[in-house]
């Protein structure tokens, strides 16, 4: 029963996987995400985890992805329609780099298939304690893996100001394109986007 | 009568708790309509049965029956889907609100919630979290530049005083020492002075602060706000569907004052009649969550409505660095041994 369970979430979130980066509307990308993440925070809860699963539910689908989707809705509508009527292009080199991506991933799971990971001391003591108790985790967390955990917050924090100051560019329209965008900001879709943007900066988020 | 199987249990406790709760749900907006009725000095629905009790009912048969409208230009599958989600993750995350202790009903013993988790606390707010999905599917898929700034502005607000909620919550998780909610009211129960709200007073007032802004709530109904985009997310939408919308956003209002309920003032405890029955344990509960869904009406038809760059700054610069301040004082008193 919970192996046929696993096999069929695993199976769907590979399937949202796909659908993250084949869909052409990027609402529908972001929606396909929203549903790996909950087909995994189903694993993890199939697998015991619940704080993890609880944890991977708050944070992902009720956090981040509404961020996503934030930003999906504040792009121009309408020049992405016009990229969804012309067929998607793949040139040469799209070819190659997904043929070595594709061996890439098929080597890793091999490797991994082919030997078993043996389990640690503290892994087995783990095990036995289950996964409901947080204890373990906090433990586990602020002491032993101490440093790596705050090197990995500092890092994130250090990406998310380098994308500010990176995305923090002047504001006046600088090439043709974006001069006609400027202009003829009257199309339904388009009108929402910037009477949107124009709220958010007027809201101090932009 | 003999031990009935644990599923029948579940199935019986789930069909009572959530009738329970779409009760409350159309009652709520009976209510809504007879509050500002008695704060305006007007009378209220009172046609449909006696005290208009039967309104919701009426409306529900109206509802039924009116056109179903899709837009043009509407992306007819999420504009379809939207309203369930909306209304979908409030009726669940009620699933693990412990009501009342033991209870003994026909020779059955069980406890009065529909499950208990180890980490209930965090399912609400996980589970719960989700229902802003279905206001922004709902904005976006109508194609029409109110409901998108509807959907716009929902989405901004969720996310900027989810963060503050949570961290409210933390303080009391820190304080109970446990993510699961019968354990956090049953470490209130002993005594009124071990209750949440009297330990930590500031954890309660930003908890309910942003539990006006989680549902969307007046004065931070800026999803809706009439004045300036007719309906917000909702414009577009018509009969069933619309109604669905706002039985989820009654049901978010109930949840989250269960959740007060549990989290602040012990769950069903009395003071000073420690071992009550549960039937008064059940009462009480209800009696303290009636309290603050009252309280949502009563600032409703009481305070005007925040401007959005309020709100914004309202959240990020008062309310987050106030919880940060909270969590990191109520651990700090516990080190030192006074809480």
């Amino acid at each position: 029963m919970a192996e046929t369970l696993f096999y069929a979430l695993a199976l769907a979130a590979v399937g949202f996987a796909v659908g993250v980066i084949s869909a052409r509307s990027p609402m529908l990308s972001v929606l396909s995400l929203l549903g790996a993440f909950v087909c995994l925070a189903l694993v993890y809860l199939l697998a015991g985890f619940q704080f993890l699963a609880g944890a991977q539910v708050l944070v992902y689908a009720g956090a981040i992805m509404v961020l996503f989707l934030f930003v999906v809705m504040l792009l121009n509508l309408a020049d992405l329609s016009k990229v969804a009527e012309h067929p998607t292009r793949v040139l040469g080199v799209h070819r190659v780099a997904l043929a070595g991506g594709s061996a890439a991933l098929l080597g890793v799971l091999a490797l991994l298939a082919s030997r078993r990971i043996p389990d640690t001391a503290a892994d087995t003591a783990m095990l036995a304690r289950g996964f409901d108790e947080l204890e373990p985790i906090a433990v586990a967390l602020f002491s032993r893996y101490l440093l790596p955990f705050e090197a990995a917050s500092l890092l994130l924090l250090a990406t998310m100001v380098a994308v500010l100051v990176l995305a923090k560019r002047a504001r006046a329209p600088q090439g043709p394109r974006e001069q006609a965008q400027a202009v003829d900001a009257h199309g339904d879709a388009r009108g929402d986007a910037s009477d949107a943007a124009r709220e958010l900066e007027g809201a101090g988020l932009r | 009568m003999p031990e009935l199987p644990l599923w029948l249990v579940w199935v019986i406790k789930a069909a009572v708790i959530y009738g329970a709760l779409l009760s409350v749900a159309g009652l709520m907006s009976l209510a809504e309509r007879k509050v500002s009725a008695w704060m305006q000095y007007r009378i209220g629905p009172n046609r449909v049965g006696p005290f208009g009790l039967l309104q919701p009912l009426a409306d529900g048969v109206k509802f039924m029956f009116k056109e179903e409208l899709v837009p043009a230009g509407a992306n007819p599958f999420l504009f379809r889907i939207a309203p369930a989600l909306a209304a979908l993750p409030a009726m669940l995350a009620v699933a693990v609100i412990p009501f009342a202790g033991e209870i003994e009903l026909f020779g059955q013993r069980t406890t009065l919630s529909v499950t208990d988790l180890p980490i209930s606390s965090l399912y609400v707010l996980a589970v719960g979290g989700l229902g802003i999905y279905g206001i922004i599917l709902g904005g976006w898929s109508s194609n029409s530049k109110y409901s998108l700034l509807g959907s716009l502005r929902a989405s901004a607000q969720m996310v900027s005083y989810e963060l503050s909620l949570i961290l409210s919550i933390l303080a009391v998780v820190a304080l109970s020492g446990s993510l699961d909610l019968r354990v956090i009211a049953d470490a209130q129960q002993a005594d009124a002075a071990l209750w949440n709200i009297a330990r930590a007073p500031l954890a309660f007032l930003l908890f309910v602060v942003c539990m006006f802004a989680e549902t969307n709530r007046h004065p931070f109904d800026f999803a809706e706000s009439e004045p300036e985009l007719v309906g917000g997310f909702h414009t577009e939408y018509s009969a069933m569907r619309f109604a669905l919308f706002f039985l989820g956003e009654y049901c978010a209002m109930t949840v989250m004052s269960c959740l007060a309920t549990v989290l602040f003032l012990a769950g069903g405890a009395i003071p000073f009649w420690p071992d009550a029955p549960w039937w008064a344990e059940l009462a009480s509960f209800l009696v303290k969550m009636s309290a603050f869904l009252f309280l949502y009406l009563w600032v409703r038809w009481t305070l005007p409505r925040f401007r959005f760059d309020q709100l914004m700054r309202l959240g990020w610069k008062v309310l987050l660095p106030l919880a940060l301040f909270n969590l990191f004082a109520t651990a700090a008193l516990m080190a030192a041994g006074v809480l």
